[in-house]
């Protein structure tokens, strides 16, 4: 697998990054059992219907997970519990040895190191791209730091850099609204890349991409995988196949396989919820 | 501070436009009402002037609107309520200055406690017979209550139409409060009767171009200061939070105290209005917490466009010099006229007065090329 | 047995007679038949009146006893002449004479005496009734013979009591009553002795005891036979007494007991008065809880009643109207409108009040919708905004109309009075009558949205505006509709206020944010929140009055709700699910 120029440039800056920026990161992810992610148990209702039922699952430290199921399998309502938008009725949840996720808000678990991609492409539709890269950069974001905030060169560098990547240099001051979907796919995974995160959960990445687009997506986020842990939610069979190692099958909101994607493309279970009775 | 003053100077036209047309206005009207004689043709009358001064109140507490609603989407429909407190705050030092003046002849109660057969000054009038401690509470009060319901209402993400509902009954529940005797800031009447400031009488000429002055200097600040925190990173998360306020949260941002700040600085803002205002029209009552006057201030932001600082002035300019023109002229006319205002700036003014102006500038602009 | 104020048969009659005059007749049948179940009390109710108050009833039944009474030996005329000159002892005896002889008419004389009605003419010396009656002139009547003295000019004097000879009178008439065939009579004089005592009747009441056969009466002459033995020097008959009176709820009762609780030296009767009055204390209190309640619920209707358009407005649509309450003003007017095009009728005008209101708001609320809010839709702080424009214009609209001063809008009847459940608790009709059509409302709406076509479709748009329009569901007529429902239920809370307040321009205003809460606290877009969000909080103000005050109790409702909003601002009963995460 062949890594862009601009990538590998990238993955060596990080490490200076994140090293100027140890005061104000959050409490480290303890993944001295090189799990970072556990969900145990979890259920989840709304209105008697079961999103989540005893959903058990591990992510691994550096891992890159697929999952895919069919529409209500619950992957949306997974990325909910994890990023703190809906509280389970029962489980646990584990960011690593050390967080507690059900404990946390939003902020907090994205400031421990959740970073999120939604399934519709949500910017700041009346920020530039610039703006939405800086809103999105990782370092204190209290709000007195932000009120007397000045930009420093190694921001300044680290903002071209992903503008780079995700090739919307030469579009830095339009308006995020005034972009086409694919590059607000493109704006998004920027902001979660200058987010920094440990994990990545990431929601449909590709839809409305064109095959090219589709392929960077593929390669960046196998680039990703090692030093992060990403978690990719995705129903293009063809592109999970391009990425995934371990693919994990919910239905019903539990988990029906897991595996690697060859074997559970044949498991016969998976067969039956997607081409039905 | 200064760098930021001049950078904002610099590259904000619209601002540095409207920060020279206010000093132009006030320089030229307090001496037009100070040089030429009564009668002149040059001469500005002193009611003018205190037309003029209260108007500038409006337009800061319209500024402190603008900055929550048009910046942060929060619409607050009991703003006045942080107006009418730092206008109480003003009136109680008012109250104390007035001394053994008043009717009853007292040295320390105001006339409605002797009235009501109080005997010791209620705790909460302590101090207010010195200045630096009225202008301290002008800004703690207004504070402190939208810290505290801010609080309340950002931590369990009340947001939209149920936090304008809830200010709304709380601009209420206040107004009930102190219509109430008991509460001890003059019931129905509230506090009037004022005699003088800083040893200066507040029947006098001098005096009031004084005040207008600095109603004048008191908006200017506003609006610098809002400019300020608007073109900061702050700014910016703050207009995150208002088209999409989760996704600023997932992003990592704390944003029930970027909107808890927020809010308390605007109170504030609204509350040296209040402060302001009172002085200049002579009386403070409970009729300022009426929701409607919260809501009258929303329209003026409205009308003015919402999302520039200038349109809100420019809003509360309009909007008070029609009310003042309606209610002489035509009285019976003026609640259809705002009514209709209302009605037609949501549904044909989104951008209000400001954006329509940009929009015939940009059509002009594009014809000649 | 319920008793009112005012519900006199002769009233209600001619009302009905002018109602019946200018109906069709399935609608005469109707009205025929709510007028007879209203009269049917009244006429019994109307017996329960002093006999003094309607001379012409009373001389019927009088000229009947003239048949029976045969030759008196001593004339009604010479006893009665006398009194003119008499000195106060002996105008007792002369009533004591009255008394033991039963003249036809006397009972009318000694009232008249009481009420200071009873004069003689300065010349002739014929004893006089004269009946006084607002704004007409008073009328003369011979106090010997009942008739009227038409064109009567003498020179009357009154026959001057006082204090000893009223409460002798009172006794007098008391025996007259206590005769009287209609139980009803004789009830309302054993109350009389019961709250004033009298020595020499108390053994007439026991003998009254063995040959009463009337329920009530009996029950009730035991009780006051039982106070006046709390008197009683013998232990034991004080004893059975207060035995008697466990449970009994007046006043009168309570104090005597309590009285008994601290003086009495009998250990006896002293344990059982503690005792009984411990029952008593917790009945009452009972009752008291009870009458809370009521209040609380009543005035929760009006808090149901305005609050329950706006829940289908704001919490089916997420609308907001801020002009919501300028619609429910429009109701009342529409109330006091066809109130003045029908003075005679005003019950009638009343219920043609209710599909009339519901009829103008509702239009006004499409238009309004139409006009304003369809442009807005997704943008609820604007509709705010706009709403609160037009319900400026509405209330200015009203003030060039109407004038800016207060209307009042009579109450029918039937609506006034008291139902009287026991000593201490009765209810007012017109309260009781708007929490009747409250629930009457809300079972409407519920059936509506839950039963009709109109409902599903309503469900529908709410739910999926994109999937209802797919399937062919015309969302626009449906917006339409739904908004003119709410706001005709708006139009009729009007009716209903109407009945309770003035009507005047700022009538909606100091509804709108009291609604508003309600609808946010029983959990948007949830009717049956609506109605136990505004029936609670009604009870709620209502239990906090009596400490608080009527205007700090509705601050800390305020406080209450803002605080509530802050733990669950889905409300008390929440919509669940994904839809509603994105409220």
């Amino acid at each position: 697998m062949k890594l862009p120029n601009a990538l590998e440039k990238f993955a060596d800056r990080e490490h200076v990054f994140d090293f100027v920026n140890t005061g104000t990161q959050g409490p480290k992810v303890d993944i001295s059992h090189n799990v970072i992610l556990y969900l145990e148990d979890i259920s989840v209702s709304f209105d008697g219907f079961k999103a989540l039922n005893d959903l058990t699952m591990y992510i691994g430290a550096g891992e890159l997970r697929c999952i895919i199921g069919p529409n209500g399998a619950g992957k949306t309502t997974m990325m909910d519990v994890i990023t703190g938008k809906t509280r389970p009725d029962t489980g646990t949840a584990w960011f690593g040895q050390s967080i507690n996720l059900l404990q946390k808000s939003e902020p907090e678990i994205a400031e421990a190191g959740i970073g999120r991609k939604f399934q519709k492409p949500t910017v700041f539709q009346m920020h530039s791209v610039f703006e939405n890269l800086e809103l999105a950069m990782a370092g204190n974001k209290s709000v007195w730091t932000t009120l007397f905030a000045r930009m420093t060169p190694m921001q300044l560098e680290r903002i071209n850099e992903v503008m780079e990547i995700i090739g919307l240099q030469e579009h830095q001051h339009a308006l995020a609204g005034s972009l086409s979907h694919g590059q607000k796919q493109w704006l998004e995974i920027g902001m979660l890349l200058m987010q920094n995160p440990t994990l990545l959960l990431v929601d449909e990445p590709v839809a409305g991409m064109t095959p090219q687009e589709t392929e960077r997506t593929a390669e960046l986020l196998v680039s990703l995988a090692g030093k992060h842990s990403v978690v990719v939610v995705e129903h293009d069979m063809d592109f999970v196949r391009s990425i995934a190692r371990t693919v994990t099958v919910l239905h019903e909101g539990s988990v029906l396989a897991e595996g690697p994607i060859d074997v559970v493309q044949n498991d016969p279970r998976v067969i039956e919820v997607y081409l039905g009775e | 501070m200064f760098a930021s003053l001049a950078s904002i100077l610099r590259n904000d036209r619209a601002t540095s436009v409207f920060l020279l047309l206010l000093t132009v206005v006030t320089v030229l009207a307090s001496l037009a009402n100070l040089l030429f004689p009564e009668g002149s043709a040059l001469h500005v009358s002193t009611y003018t002037l205190g037309l003029l001064g209260k108007y500038m109140t409006y337009a800061l507490l319209a500024v402190a609107v603008d900055l929550i609603w048009g910046y942060c989407g929060i619409l607050s429909l009991g703003h006045t309520a942080f107006f009418a407190l730092g206008g109480y705050a003003m009136g109680m030092y008012l109250m104390r200055q007035i001394g053994n003046r008043g009717v009853y002849g007292d040295p320390v109660l105001p006339d409605f406690m002797v009235f009501l057969n109080w005997d010791t000054l209620p705790w909460y009038w302590h101090g207010f017979d010195m200045f630096w401690f009225a202008a301290l509470m002008v800004l703690v009060a207004p504070a402190i209550l939208a810290f505290v319901f801010g609080w309340l209402a950002f931590r369990s993400r009340v947001t939209g139409v149920y936090f304008s509902i809830i200010t709304q009954a709380l601009t209420y529940a206040l107004l009930l409060a102190f219509f109430r005797n008991e509460m001890g800031f003059g019931g129905n009447n509230g506090l009037t009767d004022f005699k003088d400031l800083l040893g200066f009488d507040l029947q006098a000429n001098t005096t009031r171009v004084a005040l207008f002055i600095s109603s004048a200097v008191a908006l200017a600040a506003g609006v610098i200061a809002c400019r300020f925190i608007i073109s900061s990173r702050f700014g910016r998360v703050i207009q995150a939070i208002r088209d999409s306020e989760s996704r600023t949260r997932f992003i990592g941002y704390r944003v029930d105290n970027y909107k808890l700040w927020l809010f308390v600085f605007s109170a504030m803002l609204a509350g040296i209005a209040g402060a302001l205002y009172v002085p200049q029209v002579g009386i403070i009552n409970p009729g300022e917490f009426a929701p409607i006057n919260s809501i009258e201030a929303v329209v003026w932001v409205a009308v003015g466009g919402r999302g520039t600082l200038y349109g809100a002035v420019i809003g509360a300019f309009l909007v008070n010099y029609a009310k003042t023109y309606f209610t002489i002229a035509l009285p019976e006319i003026w609640l259809y006229a705002l009514g209709g205002l209302f009605v037609i700036s949501t549904l044909f003014l989104p951008q209000g007065v400001v954006g329509l102006m940009n929009k015939v500038m940009q059509r002009k602009q594009e014809a000649r090329v | 047995m319920p008793q009112t104020r005012i519900t006199p048969l002769a009233l209600m009659a001619s009302l009905l007679r002018n109602c019946l005059r200018r109906t069709p007749s399935s609608v005469r049948q109707l009205i025929l038949l709510t007028g007879l179940l209203i009269a049917l009390p009244a006429h019994a109710l109307a017996a329960d009146k002093p006999i003094a108050d309607t001379p012409n009833v009373d001389q019927t039944n009088i000229e009947v006893d003239a048949v029976e009474d045969v030759d008196p030996p001593i004339s009604f005329e010479s006893l009665l002449d006398p009194l003119a000159k008499a000195s106060f002892s002996e105008k007792e005896k002369v009533v004591d004479m009255i008394v033991e002889e039963k003249f036809s008419g006397s009972r009318k004389v000694l009232a008249a005496f009481l009420d200071n009605a009873l004069y003689f003419d300065a010349q002739t010396g014929q004893v006089l009734i004269i009946s006084e009656s607002e704004g007409q002139e008073d009328s003369y009547f011979d106090a010997i013979s009942g008739d009227a003295l038409s064109g009567y000019s003498g020179d009357a004097k009154k026959i001057r009591t006082n204090n000893g000879l009223r409460k002798k009178l009172r006794g007098a008439i008391a025996r007259f009553d206590l005769d009287d065939d209609n139980a009803v009579v004789r009830l309302g004089a054993i109350k009389q002795l019961r709250d004033d005592p009298d020595d020499e009747i108390m053994p007439l009441l026991r003998e009254q005891l063995k040959d009463e056969t009337n329920e009530e009466v009996i029950e009730q002459l035991t009780v006051t036979l039982a106070i006046f033995d709390l008197n009683s020097d013998d232990a034991d008959v004080r004893l059975s007494a207060v035995q008697r009176l466990d449970g009994e709820l007046g006043n009168d009762v309570y104090n005597r007991i309590k009285i008994l609780t601290e003086e009495e030296q009998d250990s006896q009767v002293k344990s059982a008065a503690l005792s009984v009055m411990t029952r008593i204390e917790g009945k009452r209190s009972f009752y008291a809880g009870l009458e809370t309640t009521f209040f609380g619920l009543s005035f929760g209707s009006v808090l149901v009643l305005s609050a329950i358009g706006l829940a289908i407005t704001f919490g089916v649509m997420g609308v907001i109207n801020m002009a919501h309450g300028e619609l429910m003003m429009l109701g009342a007017y529409t109330t006091f409108v066809i109130q003045q095009m029908m003075p005679d009728h005003i019950g009638l005008s009343i219920l043609l009040s209710i599909p009339a209101a519901f009829l103008v708001s509702g239009l006004v609320g499409i238009a309004i919708e139409r006009g304003i809010v369809r442009f807005l839709y997704g943008r609820p702080l604007e509709t705010l905004l706009a709403t609160f424009g037009v319900s400026l214009i509405l209330q200015q609209v009203v003030r060039s109309i109407f004038s800016p001063l207060n209307r009042s809008v009579q109450t029918p009847e039937m609506m006034s009075g008291l139902l009287r459940i026991n000593e201490i608790f009765a209810i007012t009709y017109n309260r009781l009558y708007i929490l009747i059509f409250t629930l009457i409302v809300f079972a409407g709406l519920l059936l509506i949205l839950n039963r009709t076509s109109l409902g599903l479709k309503v469900r529908a748009v709410s739910q999926n505006r994109q999937m209802a329009k797919a399937i062919g569901v015309r969302t626009d007529r449906v917006d339409a509709l739904t908004f003119g429902l709410g706001s005709g239920v708006a139009g009729i809370a009007g009716v209903a206020l109407s009945q309770l307040t003035n009507v005047g321009p700022n009538l909606g205003q100091s509804y709108i944010i009291d609604s508003f809460m309600v609808v946010v606290f029983g959990g948007v877009g949830n009717l049956w929140g609506t109605l136990i969000a505004g029936f609670g909080l009604g009870i709620f103000n209502k239990i906090l009055e009596p400490y608080a005050g009527a205007v700090l109790a509705k601050i800390f409702i305020l406080v209450f709700i803002i605080l509530f909003i802050q733990r669950r601002k889905q409300g008390l009963f929440p919509q669940k699910g994904r839809a509603a995460e994105d409220h």
